[in-house]
């Protein structure tokens, strides 16, 4: 999973590590949303929170900035479609196409808000553990009617042991083809066809092998739950980002 | 259903999240624009797991992308990219497996009846995806089309050519469990 991305918890003892996982989700929650709708002003006061957060916690900036380079292209496609759809002064002409100073304005507003949102995510997973995660989503699910939480968050333990596995059967699936000189065929549909299926097999082999060997150990969903406990410091985070958000979505 | 195929189709329909998941970092090199996996293995969650084991596998995954875990394309994950321009794909999975293990049930999964699941799956998740990038970046119906429908058809063409096979020599493993 390390190789997959450099997005994974960093062990700490920050404010930000100790905060009840909750409060943490609530309040990404939150500010995700308000952060759709704020202006200027309101987006300043998110970058504080976020540079903050990030100072605070010592994150590795710049490996998160490698990490969001393929989100920046997207996001430059759509500042420079948003520039030049929209009407108003000619601000910079290149090469026969128009950029509006408008255009300019509100595509670099859309952007700062969707870089401020993929931030704050960031941020959660650097300052989290997954277990955690998985306990707090439980415990928002479980007053909610026909979800059973349990078992959600048993199928995201199982992804997380799955990922690995998939990734290594799928590298030795496409070696082996290559040895054999798949790449001289061209037609794309049985390339894809020779490559799943022994692929989704062999993935379907190893699931089964773990369903006996969790049904061999009488797996149950009832199973002790961890404790999850909030503090004062947690309710205060908590009025901090409802007062974020007023600001956010008020001006 | 009793427990322990229960638990067999609770280990299956993770195992299909994950190779949703892992999907986004699976490609297959041909001409230039690589063939991703991920939708193929959406629409085959449908058509092997059927309409409400498929929509839990998709369900699992969203959630975990949501929760921050590296599922998603690109791999930064998170509640945000669910809100982000590309969000609508993402949501749109949901419908999308849910129809397609519908329509597929209800043929006894026939491949004439596959193809046509399939094509209303990719409806749905165009129709989600594409209007959802339209609200979150402001462009024109068309040029939301250009950037986020046209360039992805010819290998979505490839991957129902190739889900149809791929279903028929997988779905003896996992129909076993289904019973």
């Amino acid at each position: 999973m390390s190789e997959l991305s450099v997005l994974h918890y960093r062990s700490g003892s920050s404010y930000f590590h100790r905060m009840d996982a909750r409060f943490k989700l609530l309040g990404l929650a939150l500010l995700s949303m308000a952060g759709l709708q704020a202006g200027t002003i309101g987006l300043g006061v998110l970058s504080l929170l976020v540079l903050a957060v990030f100072f605070i916690t010592r994150l590795p900036v710049l490996d998160l900035a490698r990490e969001l380079r393929y989100f920046a292209v997207l996001l430059a496609f759509v500042w420079a479609a948003r520039a030049l759809s929209t009407p108003g002064h000619t601000a910079l002409e290149l090469a026969g196409l128009q950029f509006s100073r408008q255009g300019l304005y509100e595509g670099g507003l859309i952007c700062w808000r969707l870089l401020m949102i993929a931030c704050m995510g960031a941020g959660l997973v650097f300052v989290t553990r997954s277990s955690e995660i998985r306990w707090a989503v439980e415990w928002f699910l479980r007053p909610v009617p026909l979800i059973p939480a349990r078992r959600i968050s048993v199928m995201i333990g199982l992804i997380i042991r799955f990922l690995p596995m998939i990734l290594d059967q799928a590298r030795a699936t496409a070696e082996a083809q290559r040895s054999r000189g798949m790449e001289n065929r061209k037609n794309p549909v049985f390339r894809l066809i020779k490559f799943a299926v022994p692929l989704l097999r062999r993935t379907f082999e190893n699931a089964d092998r773990l369903a006996v060997a969790m049904d061999a150990r009488c797996f149950n969903e009832e199973r002790t739950e961890p404790e999850l406990i909030s503090r004062p410091a947690d309710w205060a985070a908590l009025s901090v980002v409802l007062c974020i958000c007023g600001v956010a979505i008020g001006f | 259903m009793n427990p322990s195929d229960q638990l067999r189709m609770t280990v299956y329909a993770s195992l299909m999240a994950a190779l949703t998941a892992a999907g986004a970092f699976i490609a297959i090199p041909v001409g230039p624009v690589p063939i991703v996996l991920q939708n193929l293995f959406v629409l085959l969650s449908g058509l092997l797991l059927g309409s409400r084991w498929g929509l839990a596998a998709v369900g699992a995954y969203l959630l975990a992308g949501a929760l921050g875990l590296p599922v998603f394309a690109g791999g930064a994950g998170g509640i945000g990219r669910l809100a982000g321009p590309t969000g609508g794909y993402l949501i749109g999975y949901l419908p999308a497996v849910f129809v397609v293990g519908l329509v597929s049930e209800k043929t006894q999964n026939r491949a004439i009846f596959d193809i046509l699941a399939m094509l209303c799956g990719e409806v749905i998740i165009y129709a989600c995806g594409v209007s959802w990038l339209k609200y979150q970046s402001a462009m024109t119906w068309e040029k939301s089309m250009a950037i986020g429908m046209l360039p992805f058809l010819p290998g979505d063409v490839l991957k129902i050519a190739a889900a149809i096979p791929i279903a028929k020599a997988v779905r003896p493993v996992v129909q076993r469990a289904r019973g």
